[in-house]
């Protein structure tokens, strides 16, 4: 098994250090998948993580000058790794004036992801700074437990208000209570409810559009021939909300949500070579 | 005595919340020449030592009181946590403080600091101060085999990538490169730890003198508010080191002050000899100085545990066990001492010797520390005895005060 990459460019290298900024703030340990053509950083969806799940995919090619991996077995040619994101973001926090970033899967003592900055000195050598990440090798038996999710079966699929906006309401409402409710229709409406004894608070968006979905299979979806005014609604942790939100550090090209009344929300955010969804279930 | 001064608030300032870092209470000591601030933690692993000449201030008045015993200054001490409130965020200080003065009365007990502020507001602040025994450490800097002299911001651009929760970094050097990486405990779990290592070559520092290959592991924490100070003074700052177990030195000097942090360093010895042996042990290993600095660590599973609870750094260990005072002194035995004045002697000029307490915790496991000695030179011929040293040179110079560190052991 090997991996060996190589940034040399650095808006490659600030554009990825901000995805896995956004990854560190949404789960404390994940899993990265590797193929040859793709990274995936996977939380899948445990109890331990209130439930929620997370897939984020990039195509290495629009990050990695080099890249080559070798995985398990020929057939399996994919790395599956348990690491903890932050100590990746903290590796690669300081190496904004870095001539160039090479990674590589190595065992020393205990399998670990070397990081190596190289960066600008006064001297004629580079200084180099190498951050040795520790990682849990993940074996093949469970590799199922980290497929991609499907898109659910949505009751509401609906596009996100300006995600800044967004954020500073939930911030806002996390004061007041610890859950919020996403309720949201066909015809472009969304609502973020809380309520508590004292007080109730809604917030209410309108002109957000709704993303046509073509069903894959030409049959009737929940959403399809639904009432286009009826709400969909779903009450989440407002923690995860907000954790997610304030994520991201640039504005995504498309952000959405599927409803799954009572059951789940699924939020899809697409960049022009990143993708992220996550998974917040509905709260009993 | 009675001082009087205005400063630059965003020096001092920085000074004091460097001494922080070290210790909750530090001398304030001033005399004819200036002003001297020095600190020591409590395991006597770190000592900071601060001084600004009469011309930093603006305007500085040191009158000698006489008294019966002939002393040539008043040190005494202050609580750090009471001090800090005046310089707390010291970047606004100097927008809004005109002045400060600092006024010290020995009748009364009391330092008086007072910030006159923009718009007429005066703060005052009256502290009481303990009296004290001075306190200065032993330290050749000019002795040291490895000088590294560079600027402050080449300091904390290294030190930037290391987490700040790093408690113990390494530095090892050689005479064609510099590293500095981070250091962990031999019972640490790799599986859990980032490591993070920094490479430089020698031509990115200012001076560059390696006389002997080591690795020195001290404390980030304690050094850090050194580095913010140096960078607030805008002063390059000197390195002087020897091999593991011997102190390094964090030193910056201009014309109107010099400070220095000297802090002890992690020493590598061999558990086998099991019975207590004292810490002085690993510096007769200074003769084959290649073999102790090549050694790394032994990283064994199972670190002798002396039936304690590990604490959380090597330098905490020796926290808990340095407390014993005076009485327990002479518990352990003229032997040991012995050992440890002999070997001590072999050593050239070396100032870490260790007070007797040292001895008790040389069992604690592979890896002991050297703490520096600080005697507090005491008019009292009692205390005299019973501290392995008789006289100190001030922290900076140490030429003639040599001879009376050997002599003095019994």
């Amino acid at each position: 098994m090997r991996f060996r990459a190589k940034i040399v460019d650095l808006a490659c290298l600030n554009h990825f250090s901000r995805v896995v900024n956004t990854i560190a703030k949404l789960a404390k340990t994940c899993t990265l998948r590797l193929t040859d053509s793709k990274l995936y950083f996977i939380l899948a969806d445990k109890v331990a993580n209130g439930g929620v799940s997370m897939w984020c995919e990039l195509c290495q090619g629009n990050f990695f000058d080099e890249f080559q991996m070798e995985g398990v077995a020929a057939e399996h040619n994919e790395i599956y790794l348990e690491l903890v994101p932050e100590n990746l973001s903290r590796a690669l926090r300081t190496a904004q004036s870095a001539k160039a970033v090479k990674m590589k899967l190595t065992n020393k003592h205990c399998p670990c992801l070397r990081v190596a900055v190289e960066l600008p000195s006064l001297s004629s050598s580079s200084r180099i700074v190498t951050h040795d990440i520790p990682v849990g090798v993940i074996p093949r038996r469970l590799w199922n437990d980290f497929r991609e999710p499907s898109v659910p079966d949505f009751d509401v699929s609906i596009y996100l208000p300006v995600l800044k906006t967004m954020k500073s309401v939930v911030e806002r409402m996390k004061n007041l209570s610890n859950s919020v409710a996403i309720e949201a229709n066909l015809s472009g409406e969304m609502n973020l409810k809380i309520e508590t004894d004292l007080v109730s608070v809604t917030t209410h968006f309108k002109d957000l559009g709704n993303p046509p979905w073509a069903s894959e299979d030409g049959c009737q979806s929940s959403a399809q021939g639904r009432d286009l005014e009826s709400m969909a609604e779903a009450r989440i942790d407002i923690r995860k909300l907000q954790q997610l939100l304030a994520g991201q550090q640039v504005n995504p090209t498309k952000a959405l949500c599927n409803i799954v009344s009572k059951r789940i929300v699924h939020f899809i955010l697409l960049h022009e070579d990143v993708s992220l969804q996550y998974f917040i279930p509905a709260l009993a | 005595c009675i001082l009087h001064c205005f400063l630059f608030l965003l020096v001092f300032g920085r000074a004091i919340h460097a001494i922080a870092r070290i210790s909750d209470e530090f001398w304030f000591d001033p005399i004819e020449k200036g002003l001297a601030l020095r600190s020591v933690n409590s395991s006597r692993s770190a000592y900071a030592y601060v001084f600004f000449s009469s011309m930093f201030f603006q305007h500085y008045c040191w009158t000698a009181v006489s008294q019966k015993e002939k002393q040539l200054s008043l040190p005494c001490k202050l609580i750090i946590k009471s001090v800090l409130p005046v310089f707390r965020c010291v970047n606004v200080l100097e927008r809004n403080v005109e002045k400060c003065s600092i006024y010290t009365n020995i009748n009364d007990h009391h330092i008086t600091f007072q910030l006159l502020c923009k718009h007429g507001v005066v703060k005052t602040y009256n502290l009481t101060f303990q009296e004290c025994d001075p306190l200065q450490a032993v330290f050749a800097k000019h002795m040291c085999p490895n000088i590294l002299k560079v600027h402050s911001r080449l300091l904390a651009d290294i030190m930037i990538h290391f987490p700040t929760s790093q408690e113990e970094v390494t530095l090892a050097v050689t005479p064609m490169k510099v590293c500095f990486k981070s250091y962990s405990e031999e019972d640490t779990d790799f599986s859990k730890t980032m490591l993070t290592e920094i490479q430089l070559h020698p031509d990115e520092f200012d001076y560059f003198q390696v006389g002997v290959d080591s690795e020195v592991t001290f404390c980030l924490k304690e050094l850090r508010g050194l580095l913010a100070f140096s960078e607030a003074a805008s002063v390059p700052v000197s390195i002087h080191f020897d091999v593991s177990g011997k102190p390094i030195a964090f030193s910056v000097e201009d014309m109107v002050l010099e400070a220095s942090f000297i802090l002890a360093t992690l020493c590598d010895v061999e558990k086998e000899t099991g019975s207590q042996q004292p810490p002085c042990l690993s510096q007769q290993q200074e003769s084959n100085t290649e073999a102790v600095a090549s050694k790394k660590p032994l990283w064994n599973g199972s670190a002798p545990s002396a039936g304690a609870v590990k604490p959380a750094s090597p330098l905490a260990q020796q926290e808990m066990k340095n407390i014993p005072g005076v009485t327990k002194r002479e518990v352990t035995g003229g032997a040991a001492l012995e050992g440890a004045a002999e070997s001590c002697q072999k050593v050239r000029g070396l100032p870490v010797s260790l007070g007797n307490t040292q001895f008790l915790t040389s069992k604690y496991g592979i890896f002991q520390f050297h703490s520096l000695f600080f005697g507090a030179v005491s008019c009292k011929e009692k205390d005299a005895v019973s501290h392995t040293f008789q006289s100190l040179a001030t922290a900076s110079d140490t030429e003639e005060e040599f001879g009376h560190v050997q002599s003095s052991q019994v």
